[in-house]
């Protein structure tokens, strides 16, 4: 018997608003990196779902690319970390507010 | 075969080259230039002069010629305007008259300017050949809008030989001057000019060939169909449908705007009161404005497009009474003024007026040979007070001359050939002429049309004030015992200013010989040449801008007829006695070993007449207290709430600008909860306008 699709949806709900909270909230970059990471693999969940729903396996194929692309992100993600501590000694993003009016 | 025609363009081309040369070679290598540019000068007026006695020639044999020579505006669907030369008898005269004063001028310059070791000569030769340039360019125009252009070209270089010696208070002020209230009429003409080539779709003062059209012409065939013969030509008729005017009476608009450049260039009343200060200008160049080029050309465009003016009756009237007024009125000022220069001043706008009330009252010919006659004594009296002033060390004051007449005989007796043809008095030129456009004022004022009597009586008693400050300019300057130390020993002249005033004396004593229209009366003798001359030819597409045309013109359309049972004798006798009158008041009251002055006898009169009645004053009030106001009224209402419209919006944008930058604080936290909130905020305004709830 599987699971009914509205419970993937439901899941990947909460991990979304989850990755959403995590970047309103957190002051450390590391932790918006992991919030989005979390928003991202939400979408892959809602993929995987509604592929194996309508039995096609186009979703699945485009979570892998997701998957891909969030590896990617990670690395520009962390890259920008380093910069963001070389110039402030910090990871914290509310210090590094000199690029406003 | 080339013929003289081929050469047409040359005429006003040879003094533009004759600028460049200056120009140029006087900027970057003046030694190079012999005479300070004189030579150039000379050399392009007198091949102009050369080219312009061929012209003449061949169009006495009855050969006429008319050719575009460059089209720079191609119209779809509307007119062309083009540059074009119109040679006919009017313009080939002038163009010798004009080429001939400016070839003269040139070679009294060698002896004012040259001798005098006067510097930025270069400069003054460039405009002088500008001016030539300018004023025969006009001369030889065949449309409306061209002539306009070297109109306002010769305007520009009168600007720039009046204010010839910048560094001084004068000029430059007097440059102004007559740059501005020339400017104000020109205005006028500029409307008219694109009134014509509206209504007409053309601005051709004759059409000889298939498809086109000249102005006059479709006007008189319009003015026709307005009597019910013919139809209006289609252009016209849609035209005039659209103003709402009948046809008479906006063409009679369209002449007055005309007219209005007419009246500044020409200096008549009331845009005279650049011309008395113009006299700040190098007296050649004086003499080249008054007598052939600046002040004619006004006189020279009524002429020119008199195909139109002869239709047009009111018009008419108003140019024949500013005429006959304008003479008068600055007759009477001429008889007061003390300088040398300014009472030819007056005595030009005067005779500018004899012209106007010729044309005015039908007179073609008659104003046509006034305009040649004036030409030469007028050129003939500056550069003959040119002389007196070299002799005098720049002193125009003639209460500080007297006695010149054995020290400086040749400028004597040419002098007094030229006053004796500015006087009137028989058989010198100017009596010939003057008395003809009287003539023809009183003969079609007292046939139809009796409002011409009024321009009559006002020219005829200009007459005597003409024959007074004439010959009282000629006593106080030349006769008498000499009443200063450099009158006693004046500076001599050399033949570079003796030969122009012989040439010009010569002139002024013999060219109204050509046509003696009362002699001609009186024995029935075939002697007016120069109406033979303007008649035109019949027949040929070129009737249209001849004497017999006009003629015709006049008396069908502006109702003139001519009162033929008036003797010619009477009339002359008149005016010839009018001048020697004033002559011979002059010879009273002036001709005595030590004059004195006798303004004083003219009671409160005579300060109106030092004060050219007040002409400037008010004119310079209607500036400050009229228009200065208004033009203080309208700068508020343009700063305050035009600008302040603008200024309102850019300063609202820029508060509401100054208080929203504020929510981009640079925190990274912030932008994405507002993207998450916009976002939000945007999907529950889709969904509540797409109806999912």
């Amino acid at each position: 018997m599987a699971v009914a699709v509205e419970y993937y949806l439901l899941l990947s709900a909460a991990v979304f608003c989850t990755g959403v909270f995590g970047v309103l909230t957190r002051e450390n970059a590391l932790m918006f990196l992991i919030s989005v990471e979390l928003m991202l693999n939400s979408a892959n969940i809602n993929l995987v779902a509604f592929s194996h729903f309508y039995g096609n396996a186009t979703g699945q194929v485009f979570s892998l690319f997701v998957i891909a692309l969030a590896a990617a992100e990670v690395a520009v993600g962390l890259g920008i970390i380093l910069v963001l501590y070389r110039n402030f000694d910090d990871v914290d993003v509310t210090n590094a507010t000199t690029m406003r009016w | 075969m080339a013929g003289a025609f081929d050469f047409t363009a040359a005429v006003p081309l040879l003094p533009f080259a004759a600028f460049l040369i200056a120009l140029i070679v006087g900027h970057f290598a003046p030694r190079l230039l012999p005479k300070g540019g004189a030579i150039p000068g000379i050399l392009a007026t007198a091949g102009s002069l050369l080219i312009s006695a061929w012209l003449a020639l061949t169009v006495s044999q009855g050969d006429y010629h008319t050719e575009t020579i460059y089209t720079w505006v191609v119209g779809q669907n509307t007119f062309d305007l083009h540059f074009g030369v119109l040679v006919d008898p009017l313009s080939a005269m002038m163009l010798v008259i004009v080429s001939l004063v400016a070839f003269l001028v040139h070679v009294f310059s060698l002896g004012y300017m040259n001798d005098e070791g006067e510097t930025g000569l270069p400069r003054y030769y460039a405009g002088l050949g500008l001016f030539t340039f300018s004023m025969l360019a006009f001369v030889v125009a065949d449309n409306l809008l061209m002539a306009f252009m070297f109109f306002e070209l010769v305007g520009l270089c009168s600007y720039l030989l009046i204010g010839f010696h910048f560094r001084e208070a004068g000029p430059p002020s007097a440059a102004k001057k007559a740059f501005l209230v020339t400017r104000f009429g020109d205005y006028f003409f500029l409307i008219g000019v694109v009134g014509v080539l509206a209504t007409f779709g053309t601005s051709r003062f004759l059409a000889v060939s298939e498809g086109v059209e000249s102005f006059p012409h479709l006007a008189e065939q319009a003015l026709l169909a307005a009597q019910g013969e013919g139809a209006t030509p289609e252009h016209v008729a849609g035209f005039l449908d659209v103003v709402g005017f009948e046809p008479q009476t906006w063409f009679a608009i369209l002449g007055l705007l005309i007219l209005g450049g007419v009246i500044g260039k020409s200096a008549q009343f009331p845009l005279h009161t650049w011309l008395p200060d113009a006299m700040e200008g190098p007296t050649p160049v004086s003499a080249l404005i008054h007598a052939a080029t600046m002040v004619a050309a006004g006189v020279y465009l009524v002429a020119r497009m008199y195909g139109f003016y002869a239709l047009l009756p009111t018009v008419l009237a108003i140019i024949a009474l500013v005429g006959g007024f304008t003479a008068l009125f600055a007759a009477t000022m001429g008889v007061v003024k003390d300088e040398l220069k300014q009472v030819l001043a007056y005595s030009t706008i005067s005779q500018y007026g004899y012209m106007m009330l010729g044309l005015g009252a039908g007179g073609y010919i008659a104003a046509t040979f006034h305009l040649m006659t004036h030409a030469f004594f007028k050129a003939l009296l500056f550069l003959g007070a040119g002389s007196v002033i070299i002799a005098m060390h720049h002193n125009e004051d003639m209460w500080d001359m007297g006695g010149l007449k054995e020290k400086m005989p040749v400028t004597y007796y040419t002098f007094l050939s030229g006053s004796l043809a500015l006087a009137g008095i028989v058989p010198f030129a100017g009596f010939w002429s003057k008395d003809e456009v009287l003539y023809e004022a009183l003969i079609y004022g007292s046939g139809e049309s009796p409002i011409l009597l009024a321009g009559y009586a006002m020219g005829l008693l200009a007459v005597f004030f003409t024959g007074f400050y004439t010959f009282r300019m000629v006593f106080l300057t030349f006769h008498g015992d000499a009443r200063t130390d450099t009158a006693e020993d004046p500076h001599g002249v050399g033949w570079n200013v003796k030969f122009p005033l012989v040439v010009l004396g010569v002139l002024a004593a013999t060219v109204g010989l050509i046509n003696m229209t009362p002699v001609a009366k009186l024995t029935g003798a075939h002697i007016e040449y120069l109406k033979d001359w303007l008649a035109g030819p019949q027949g040929s597409a070129f009737a249209n801008i001849g004497y017999e045309h006009y003629h015709h013109l006049l008396v069908d359309f502006a109702g003139y007829g001519a009162d033929e049972s008036l003797g010619v004798l009477v009339p002359a006798a008149v005016s010839l006695g009018l001048a020697l009158a004033g002559a011979g008041l002059a010879w009273r009251l002036y001709s005595v070993p030590e004059p004195v002055e006798h303004t004083e006898k003219l009671g409160s009169i005579k300060t109106v007449l030092y004060n050219n009645y007040y002409q400037d004053e008010y004119q310079v009030w209607l500036a400050e207290g009229v228009t200065l106001p208004l033009a203080r009224a309208a700068d508020t209402f343009d700063q305050g709430i035009i600008d302040g419209v603008v200024n309102g919006v850019s300063s609202v944008s820029l508060f509401a600008g100054g208080r929203i930058k504020r929510i981009q604080d640079g925190l990274v936290t912030h932008y994405a909860a507002l993207l998450t909130l916009s976002l939000v905020a945007l999907l529950v305004a889709f969904g509540l306008l797409g109806g999912w709830f």
